[in-house]
């Protein structure tokens, strides 16, 4: 049997009609992806499935998580938030008063009678891992914006909440987020994932789509304790002259790989995408990235960090297709990456498919060390060795930070980073 | 104040760099260490803040406190301080927050209380209008994108908020023109006092008509081989070091003098 039938058969046994059924079909017929696979190159995949043949799928405990609890694992923004664990929705621990005008949230049983025919762009899965989550999701954390709406600001983002809490066997999750963006609407949305101690894999898929004039913030924080397994696939459609700023920041976790597929449908669309990725220990974190500029007058930038410590592996592909037939667009890429320990390692691979003449394209990345000269002024000044590689770090990782808001979140972040990452001082 | 005794540095492939230096600075002095290029004036300054990277031996102590055996933060916070020849950019790092980490750090070291943020910005107003420096500058990171004299008067910013025992200034006037020199040395003027010295290393007098030190030294094949009163400053200005240096040739060099 292949390694997909295996998963679907352990994780999977009962069939389902709709979405899950496109999965099943779409995996019997074209498998898990492979180390082979070019985009999965810097994936240890074979240790994602054979972490998936250990799992069960992640018990029902929403209930029996207090607040309390999740406000210490997960930062609170003090808006609406909608909150699955173990990918059901937990309504004693979601907050939807108060929505702002034209935003609709709401579940897969919500959301099936308000599925008009033709809507949506033609949708299918990106790779045997996104199919799965089709395959064995239970819920939709879905957002729906209408028309000419600004239902959230910067200060009060729609949270949305997904939690993996591992149990006594290794545990396997398969959240899913959908957001919609309706013309001319503005929405700031702010996706935290976040594995509890213990075995687990998380296979989550986010699905954003920006209709035409649209303006979408969307930041994905994913935190995880050492032994959690995290995929994640966010893929972006955009429509004339929408722009989209989604971050991608994952800290913690054993292996994690981070997808972000964008396509620029529609002329005149901004995308501003970027990431941080801060692996320690033996974790690997990969960072798959594609903007696909499928219309004209297109401007999409990548901006991913990478600080890499210990025994640790950090990469970065960031791929960039201009399709013919296309003018006026421009795409730009960077990714430099801080080395915090000799044994520790950074790939980083452009990508450009470019079959246009009419186009702009940059890309740029570094691998380096932190700075002696800076270390040495910092310490001559009188602050700590420790304390110096820390703001040093904390320097480098502020250019993605920055673009975080609202600065609760950013603040939270940092904390989080500088617990995870203590400058560098270890192992080298 | 500060007492430096047969000072050797050797660079790690083995190039001797400083060889016997010695030198004594009383509280309240400013002396001025000039020579040519390569003489090892940047490396004292390098050895004196505890840079990696040199062999050293030999004894240097500030107010009784053996400082080579402690690391660069903690000789910061015993009150030495470097005014850097070319300062660190910093991209990413606040001027601001910088300096109220490095106070506080030294504070913290001492035993003192921590600057609130509030006592510390009414603090940096001050000296940023003493040094004619706009307050934009504080949110900006730190050297980053400066120009050669604003970095240079940041050294001093620092310097003056940091208030050391000892300020050792290398070359903080090169790359100056006329004004700014005018700013740098007046910063450096209201510093002075009975509780600091400073050691200004130059290789223009141009700087020491503004700063008049107590002694002048002549840095030459790493040690001291001429000192003197400001006058001297003058003399090197109008006969050059050749005099001084004559006879300093290592053995099997050319032995020729310009």
């Amino acid at each position: 049997m292949s390694p997909a039938s295996l998963v679907l058969d352990r994780l999977v046994p009962e069939a389902r009609d709709g979405r899950p059924a496109l999965g099943r079909a779409w995996l019997d017929a074209h498998g898990l992806p492979t180390a082979k696979d070019e985009a999965w190159r810097y994936t240890p995949v074979d240790d994602i499935v054979a972490a998936l043949l250990r799992s069960r799928p992640g018990p029902d405990v929403g209930r029996s998580v207090e607040p309390a609890v999740l406000d210490e694992l997960v930062v609170d923004l003090g808006g609406p938030r909608l909150v699955h664990v173990n990918g059901t929705y937990a309504p004693h621990l979601s907050r939807t008063d108060g929505l702002g005008p034209g935003l609709w949230v709401g579940g897969v049983e919500e959301l099936r009678p308000k599925r008009r025919p033709g809507t949506a762009p033609a949708d299918e899965p990106a790779d045997g891992f996104h199919a799965l989550n089709w395959a064995a999701g239970r819920d939709v954390a879905a957002v729906l914006v209408d028309a000419d709406s600004t239902p959230t600001d910067v200060d009060r983002p729609l949270q949305i909440v997904h939690l993996t809490v591992a149990g006594d066997d290794p545990s396997s999750v398969h959240p899913r987020t959908v957001v919609r963006v309706g013309p001319r609407s503005t929405l700031h949305v702010v996706e935290t994932h976040h594995a509890t101690h213990g075995a687990s894999v998380t296979n989550a898929s986010t699905r954003l789509v920006a209709a035409d004039g649209a303006t979408v913030t969307h930041h994905r924080l994913l935190t995880a304790a050492d032994d959690a397994v995290h995929v994640a696939r966010v893929g972006i459609s955009q429509l004339a002259g929408s722009t989209v700023t989604s971050t991608a920041l994952s800290i913690g976790g054993a292996i994690v790989r981070t997808a972000v597929d964008a396509r620029l449908a529609g002329e005149h669309a901004r995308l501003d995408v970027s990431g941080l990725y801060a692996p320690v220990d033996a974790q690997r974190h990969d960072n798959v990235v594609t903007v696909d500029h499928a219309a004209s007058h297109g401007t999409s930038t990548q901006t991913f960090r990478g600080i890499v410590d210990d025994t640790a592996r950090g990469s970065f592909s960031g791929h960039v297709i201009v399709r013919p037939g296309t003018v006026g667009n421009d795409a730009r890429q960077s990714n430099p990456n801080l080395v915090l320990d000799r044994r520790a390692q950074a790939d980083t691979r452009p990508w450009l498919e470019i079959f246009a003449d009419d186009v702009a394209c940059t890309h740029g990345a570094t691998v380096g060390r932190l700075d002696d000269d800076a270390l040495f002024y910092l310490r001559s000044r009188g602050i700590p060795a420790e304390r110096a590689r820390q703001l040093l770090v904390e320097a480098f990782a502020g250019a993605v930070l920055d673009r975080l808001a609202p600065p609760a979140l950013r603040d939270h972040v940092a904390a989080v980073l500088a617990a995870r990452t203590p400058g560098g001082g270890r192992g080298d | 104040m500060l007492h430096i005794h047969d000072l050797h540095a050797k660079v790690p492939d083995g190039k001797t760099i400083l060889s016997g230096l010695s030198l004594d600075i009383g509280a309240g002095e400013v002396h001025a260490i000039m020579g040519p290029n390569g003489a090892g004036k940047s490396t004292l300054s390098n050895v004196l803040a505890g840079r990696d990277g040199y062999e050293v031996t030999g004894t240097v102590t500030l107010d009784g406190v053996d400082l080579l055996d402690l690391d660069p933060e903690t000789r910061a916070a015993r009150g030495l301080f470097l005014a850097f020849q070319y300062p660190v950019e910093i991209p990413g790092v606040g001027n601001s927050y910088f300096l109220r980490t490095a106070l506080n750090a030294q504070r913290e070291t001492r035993g003192e209380e921590p600057v609130s943020a509030g006592e510390f910005i009414t603090l940096l107003r001050e000296h940023l209008a003493a040094l004619d420096m706009d307050p934009s500058f504080l949110g900006r990171a730190v050297n980053e994108g400066f120009s050669g004299g604003e970095k240079k008067r940041n050294e001093i910013l620092q310097m003056s908020v940091l208030r050391p025992r000892l300020a050792v200034l290398d070359e903080t006037d090169s790359g100056l023109d006329i004004d700014a020199l005018r700013i740098v040395a007046s910063g450096i003027e209201r510093l002075r006092g009975p509780d600091r010295s400073m050691l200004v290393i130059t290789h223009y007098p141009r700087l020491l008509e503004l700063v008049r030190p107590d002694r002048v030294h002549v840095l030459a094949g790493g040690r001291i081989v001429a000192s003197g009163d400001h006058t001297l400053a003058h003399e090197l200005e109008a006969d050059g070091y050749a005099g001084l240096t004559a006879d300093l040739a290592p053995a099997g060099a050319s032995t020729g003098t310009a």
